[in-house]
């Protein structure tokens, strides 16, 4: 059992039993059915044994958005503790259909991304089909499910690499050929580079996200590398698949390990996906090779990043005024890589624009959770706060770094929403 | 934003002043903190000092006798704008603190023994020693839901200190919540008016049988609407009503979180909870200069912050360490009998052994030495080596991580850390 094994199965004893997570926890303040953090993560698990049965199940309601772990005064990992007991009792009970068709957003987006997406997407809002939806597989007819985009973020990297390099094969390609960090012998020594990693909701649903990150990045001379890569595997995690997210993740880290390697950032748009990448997948799936650990080392948010340029001087500050003031929600599952605030950081280089944060604790989606049918109320109630304070701001824009945040603000509040780098990339007057 | 004038480490009372008195300075601050501070664990009153009559003159009298004091090193002027600032800042949330520095108030606990303490919100006023001796008969109601609070222990212990006290367990209204019932969830319930209307009504029943002129109940009756819920209870009740502090969770100690946190972000400053310090970086000299400034001891330049994946590491000019004692986590008892401060290193006044912690008799008139160990500082509430030079000329350490004195037997945890943490801020 190495440190962190050890961390987490010893951190229960830190626990003194004062029930500020459960104070905290933005699921127990509204449902009864979650007993809290304390009773289902460090008093539960001096109950669970292996090879035994799963003492109590409401742990389910856990929607793993970790404001337990960050309130916590003695450092207990309850939001770990929590998905673990849950990955025990799918190892046990086996996942739900309606669980394993949602926590495969990757091949979800890959069958409805494409010319075929607005028959997809009419589909998916047409009422006795949600309806059917919900009665069979207890996805909520309500619950906030993206529009498919025409065609995939990396369709359109690969046509925008052609117009940027002229043709040139792409970098990416050759690494998948050699099996190995590819060559950058032929390119200007000056020209850094960077990994983007999408996650499937960029590629198959918002593009426009990927096209903002990639010209924010070459905007300030990294040249944008599209590896190979796939789902980070986080649906897998939190609807306790672990033997898929063991997968899942043991593929990214082949994909990405060249680059690592060689000591070039990867830099994700999604919150949830580089934080699976960095520290997700390692601690919760337990795996911790030298490999996993050099691609949690080596991976970024985009802001986290384009902070840490700032902080060297080395971003480009040549913005165009902004004169806008927009209610901005950090998603649970950026502050859980316990950076403070990067994209407010940043955003506030740029002149005239000011982003209010939302100091909501969660929106209530958390991933999966409230598309759930089961689920979808407790997640309305738990960002009732959050949409309050986006409606009463008066706006016609929110600001999220997370992708199923903004389905769920705009759903919760029909205020457009977007990531916080498209603001970025229209401060640069970069059109998308 | 990325370059803060003062980042203050530690988010209890003492951090909360220190950042707020900086902020309303017009500097950019962030507050660092590791969780929620311990104000969740107190009893949510303002003690001074455990004194009969006046605490402030006993105070006084104790910062001349003990130079060390934390109380002595920052004056009787920093406690009396710190707590000036603290009931501004409640009062600013709807939750006005009463008493004063000059009168040592007996409020009853969850044991029903009388504790000294100063000020105290107004949701608990009537439960004052001196009202509850005015002859006329006191209920103390509860919930069976509501564990660790025991109405007929109270009364009993009330009665035995020769207070009249009766005690009753109420019906628990009828709501959505069938299983956990902690202060907190309570305390939301207490926010809905028809759950106070069925408990109110209940305890209206108990006046008009009972004769009570006043009803003590639990620390749970709301959060951001506590004192509209006390008052209308009382107009339901037709009888005075306090609370009286729970077990953790707290949630009046809560409430002073919440009132201080809103001031803080009022005045711009930034909050960053979920981040432990786990070291820092600085430059250890003795006098120099930098930047056309002369100063003494070296320099505190970063901190780094527990992260995902990596550190974080947080640059600023001036410093606030306010991350507590042992019991808040800012010190340390290693294995080997060593005394650490866990945030920055800093040399830890203590014992010379751990033979030396403790007065071999248990109730030792004077404490245990090992509860005053702790970080000693200069005039400036600069941290000092062992041989009594500054360490870091641009960090100031206030609250429980302090050297000389004990704050659960004096009786003066909340003082002390209002005082050391709204000097570090004026600073």
């Amino acid at each position: 059992m190495d440190h962190i094994e050890l961390s987490l199965t010893q951190s229960l004893d830190h626990c003194i039993k004062c029930n500020i997570c459960t104070a905290a926890c933005p699921v127990a303040a509204v449902t009864d059915k979650f007993p809290g953090p304390k009773y289902v993560g460090p008093q539960a698990q001096r109950f669970r044994m292996e090879g035994q049965p799963t003492p109590d199940e409401s742990v389910d309601y856990c929607s793993g958005c970790r404001v337990c772990n960050q309130v916590c005064p003695t450092g207990v990992k309850i939001a770990e503790l929590n998905a673990r007991a849950r990955g025990q009792m799918v190892a046990e009970k086996g996942l739900p259909l309606r669980n394993r068709l949602i926590s495969h957003s990757g091949l979800v987006g890959r069958l409805s991304c494409g010319p075929h997406a607005p028959l997809v997407n009419f589909g998916l809002t047409f009422k006795p089909a949600r309806w059917a939806i919900d009665k069979l597989l207890g996805i909520h007819q309500n619950a906030p499910l993206p529009q498919a985009s025409s065609y995939s973020f990396r369709a359109w990297f690969k046509r925008h690499q052609q117009t940027v390099d002229g043709g040139r094969q792409t970098v990416a390609q050759q690494g998948e050929r050699s099996g190995a960090a590819p060559s950058t012998a032929h390119r200007p020594p000056s020209r850094r580079q960077v990994v983007y990693f999408h996650g499937c909701a960029t590629n198959y649903y918002e593009p426009r996200v990927g096209k903002a990150a990639v010209a924010v990045l070459e905007r300030n001379g990294f040249e944008v590398i599209l590896a190979k890569q796939n789902c980070c595997g986080l649906p897998l995690i939190s609807n306790g698949d672990f033997k898929g997210a063991t997968s899942a993740h043991e593929a990214n880290v082949r994909k990405l390990l060249p680059y690592a390697l060689k000591g070039i950032p990867i830099v994700g748009t999604s919150t949830s996906c580089t934080l699976t990448l960095k520290e997700e997948a390692p601690e919760i799936l337990g795996m911790h090779g030298d490999d996993v650990q050099a691609v949690a080392a080596g991976t970024y948010d985009i802001f986290e990043f384009l902070r840490d340029l700032a902080e060297r001087d080395e971003l480009d500050t040549n913005f165009r005024p902004i004169k806008r003031s927009l209610p901005y929600h950090p998603p649970c599952q950026y502050r859980a890589h316990r950076l403070g605030n990067p994209a407010m950081d940043v955003l506030a280089l740029v002149p005239g624009l000011r982003l209010n944060d939302s100091h909501a604790d969660c929106c209530g989606i958390a991933g999966t959770y409230g598309l759930k049918s089961e689920k979808y109320q407790i997640g309305m109630d738990v960002g009732a706060g959050l949409f309050d304070f986006v409606r009463d701001s008066g706006s016609d824009l929110a600001l999220c770094d997370s992708e199923t945040c903004r389905w769920q603000i705009t759903h919760g509040t029909g205020v457009a929403s977007k990531h916080p780098i498209e603001m970025l990339a229209e401060a640069y007057g970069v059109a998308l | 934003m990325m370059n803060y004038d003062t980042i203050v480490i530690g988010a209890g009372i003492t951090g909360l002043m220190a950042a707020l008195g900086r902020a309303e300075r017009g500097e950019r601050v962030l507050l660092l903190a590791k969780g929620h501070g311990t104000t969740h664990w107190a009893s949510g009153c303002v003690d001074l000092l455990d004194a009969e009559g006046d605490p402030l003159a006993a105070i006084t009298r104790l910062a001349a006798e003990r130079p060390e004091h934390p109380y002595a090193i920052v004056g009787i002027d920093a406690l009396e704008q710190g707590l000036a600032r603290l009931r501004a800042a409640c009062e600013a949330a709807g939750y006005p603190l009463v008493g004063s520095a000059t009168r040592t108030l007996l409020l009853p606990t969850a044991v029903g023994a009388l504790r000294p303490t100063a000020l105290v919100p107004a949701t608990m006023a009537a439960g004052e020693s001196r009202q509850l001796a005015d002859g006329r008969p006191t209920l103390i109601a509860g919930l069976h839901e509501l564990r660790d609070f025991f109405p007929p222990v109270i009364a009993a212990n009330l009665r035995a200190q020769g207070l009249a006290a009766d005690s009753a367990y109420l019906t628990m209204p009828p709501t959505e919540r069938h299983r956990e019932f902690g202060p907190m969830i309570f305390a939301r319930l207490f926010e809905q008016a028809e759950f106070r209307a069925q408990i109110g009504g209940q305890l209206a029943e108990h006046v008009r049988r009972g004769g009570y002129a006043r009803i003590g109940l639990p620390g749970i009756l709301g959060l951001k609407g506590a004192a509209a819920a006390v008052r209308d209870l009382q107009a339901r009740a037709g009888a005075l009503i306090f609370e009286i502090p729970t077990l953790p969770t707290s949630v009046p100690g809560a409430r002073i979180f919440h009132a201080l946190e809103a001031a803080l972000l009022a005045a711009g400053g930034r909050v960053q909870i979920g981040s432990l310090v786990q070291r820092a970086e600085g430059i250890l000299e003795h006098a120099g200069h930098e930047m056309g400034e002369e100063h003494e001891g070296g320099r505190l330049v970063s901190v780094y912050s527990e992260a995902a994946a990596r550190e974080q590491r947080h640059r600023a000019r001036r410093w606030v360490l306010a991350t507590g004692g042992v019991l808040g986590g800012g010190l340390r008892a290693e294995h080997d009998g060593e005394l650490r401060e866990t945030a920055l290193g800093l040399p830890v006044r203590a014992p010379n052994s751990r033979g030396d912690w403790f007065d071999p008799r248990f109730l030792a008139e004077g404490g245990h030495p090992i509860f005053q160990a702790g970080v000693a500082v200069d005039a400036q509430l600069r941290p000092l080596d062992a041989a009594g030079r500054v360490v870091y000329g641009n960090l100031a350490v206030a609250g429980g991580s302090l050297a000389g004195y004990d704050p659960i037997r004096e009786g003066c945890l909340e003082g002390v850390a209002i005082a050391t943490g709204w000097r570090a801020g004026a600073l």
